[in-house]
């Protein structure tokens, strides 16, 4: 076995069910990232997300609804 | 007084009035031990006045002190600006005032005494851990319920990196400080062993991660548009800075244990995560800064912009740092030195500080609705805080590396070639240029706490009443 194969050797059986719980967060928290990243850069995304940025720039807007 | 406010601004007033205060005393105390290091008669044999009993005061000081009160002044500003609506409860805002603040003046009395749980950022005892928790869970509650009666549909970036920070912090604060008393002012932690020292530096990274990054960019997404009066560069990249930061940073506290009884397993995980998270903070650094893109000339007169876009460098500079320091090769060599204490430096001076006193200076002139008393002596506490920070941090990377090199270098015998005293002999002068450093740096705090109470006597007496106006 190359000492690669070795390092990376996981013997199943003996995960506890803490080592369980740690492994299936790992992978749904990973995939739930491919899954953000897809949907925040896909191109028909970009003008719904984009248009938010100018939030703290119009704030002064309540103000003056509340002045009328 | 006028009291026709949309808003509840008066209690994010006395925050940010709280949190120049206590920059000032938390950076004084730093300077003292530092100081102390380097000439350490200055602790005239009282025990209340040793390194051991001031150096968790001094981080208390600063972390929970500071950067509370600068995070509850933010977070409240920036929530009720960004939703359209006030707070959801005035009393319960001003309620987290008083108890986070008296937590802090118990601090200031049990540090010095020596009643500590002796776990780093986490040394007050079992009662003020208890006490933290309810202030915390005060503010974030009242947080979430300002965001809930929202009249935007959209909750804007700012407040999902405050949010983020309060439910990590929540349960971060509460599994790190489980212990059995034994006293009113003794403890012992539920933890054991390694476990200990696991569940420790969890913590303690995730303090870094989560308080004083997550909740800093909270500030950082909302006063770099705002004072730049242009919009965040990009949006996207600021959500997917969130969640890259919210799900990678819980992962880095192993890093502090590299060659200990930890498996190594784990060492090598927290390094290789640490590794991964250049990528989401560097997204984020960038987009801070490119949101200057076009209008970089706003920095020749806008000295506020100029802290901001100066914490950014920071940022991005520790960040790179930290996860070259957390490799099993660096660390070897830089761990247990003050190239650690000149990381976490560049990274609470460089960044926290300087992303703070820019939003701090942005919410005094819209709180008071006034200009700053004098814009020259903003400009001089940058400088003041650049040059101080850097001398600062040069000084330690200059002691650390050298110290990493004397202690594991041997002759052809195997034998060690410097003592430890050698070591600590050849460090002085460059703890004497932290100190002066760390002078400069609490000069400029100092400047800014004056130029905060001349502007506020200046907006009280344009008014004649010492009222404030609205924001």
């Amino acid at each position: 076995m190359s000492s690669l194969a070795e390092y990376f050797h996981t013997d199943w059986a003996a995960l506890t069910l803490n080592d369980w719980i740690g492994l299936v967060t790992t992978v749904v928290v990973f995939i739930l990232m491919v899954v953000a990243y897809i949907y925040v850069f896909h191109p028909a995304n970009r003008e719904h997300l984009e248009k938010r940025k100018h939030i703290p720039l119009d704030d002064d807007r309540f103000e003056t609804e509340d002045k009328r | 007084m006028e009291t026709t406010e949309k808003y509840h601004f008066d209690v994010v007033r006395w925050f940010t009035i709280m949190a120049v205060v206590y920059l000032v005393i938390g950076t004084l105390v730093g300077v003292i031990i530092a100081s102390q290091l380097a000439w350490p008669a200055l602790n005239f044999d009282i025990a209340e006045l040793t390194f051991g009993r001031l150096r968790p005061l001094h981080t208390n000081a600063v972390i929970f002190a500071f950067g509370g009160c600068a995070l509850m002044a933010t977070a409240f500003y920036t929530v009720q600006r960004t939703c359209g609506v006030p707070l959801w409860s005035n009393k319960l805002a001003w309620f987290t005032f008083f108890l986070w603040n008296f937590i802090i003046i118990c601090a200031v009395i049990t540090l010095p005494l020596g009643i500590t749980q002796g776990k780093e950022y986490a040394e007050l005892e079992w009662p003020f851990d208890i006490l933290i928790a309810v202030a915390w869970l005060a503010y974030s509650f009242n947080f979430a319920m300002t965001i809930a009666k929202r009249k935007t549909s959209h909750i804007y970036v700012s407040n999902w990196f405050f949010l983020g920070m309060m439910v990590m912090i929540t349960y971060l604060h509460v599994v790190n400080s489980l212990a059995i008393p034994v006293s009113l002012f003794n403890s012992y932690s539920i933890f054991s062993g390694v476990q200990d020292a696991m569940i420790q530096w969890w913590w303690g990274h995730n303090a870094v991660g989560y308080y004083l990054t997550a909740g800093f960019l909270g500030i950082m997404y909302y006063f770099v548009p705002k004072q730049a009066n242009r919009p965040v560069f990009s949006y996207r990249l600021s959500v997917i800075h969130f969640w890259a930061l919210m799900f990678g940073y819980v992962w880095l506290g192993a890093h502090h244990l590299q060659y200990t009884a930890l498996p190594d397993w784990t060492g090598s995980l927290g390094a290789a995560v640490s590794l991964a998270m250049i990528i989401p903070s560097w997204g984020g650094a960038v987009n801070g800064m490119m949101t200057l893109s076009g209008a970089w000339d706003k920095l020749r007169t806008d000295y506020v912009l100029r802290f901001l876009v100066m914490s950014l460098a920071f940022y991005a500079m520790s960040t790179f740092e930290g996860p070259v320091m957390s490799s099993k090769t660096v660390n070897a060599l830089s761990h247990y030195t003050d190239w650690g204490i000149g990381h976490v430096h560049s990274g609470a001076l460089g960044w926290v500080v300087m992303v703070a006193a820019g939003a701090l200076y942005h919410m005094i002139m819209k709180l008071w609705n006034t200009e700053m008393y004098s814009d020259k002596l903003v400009n001089l506490h940058f400088w003041m805080a650049t040059i101080g920070a850097v001398i600062y941090i040069v000084a330690m990377w200059v002691s650390g590396i050298m110290q990493g090199l004397m202690w594991r270098d041997y002759d052809e015998f195997g034998t060690l070639s410097y003592t430890f005293a050698e070591s600590v002999a050849a460090m002085h002068p460059y703890y004497v240029m932290r100190a002066v450093g760390g002078l400069i740096f609490w000069g400029g705090a100092a400047v800014m706490m004056y130029n905060m109470f001349m502007t506020i006597r200046m907006a009280s007496a344009t008014r004649g009443v010492g009222a404030p106006a609205r924001a």
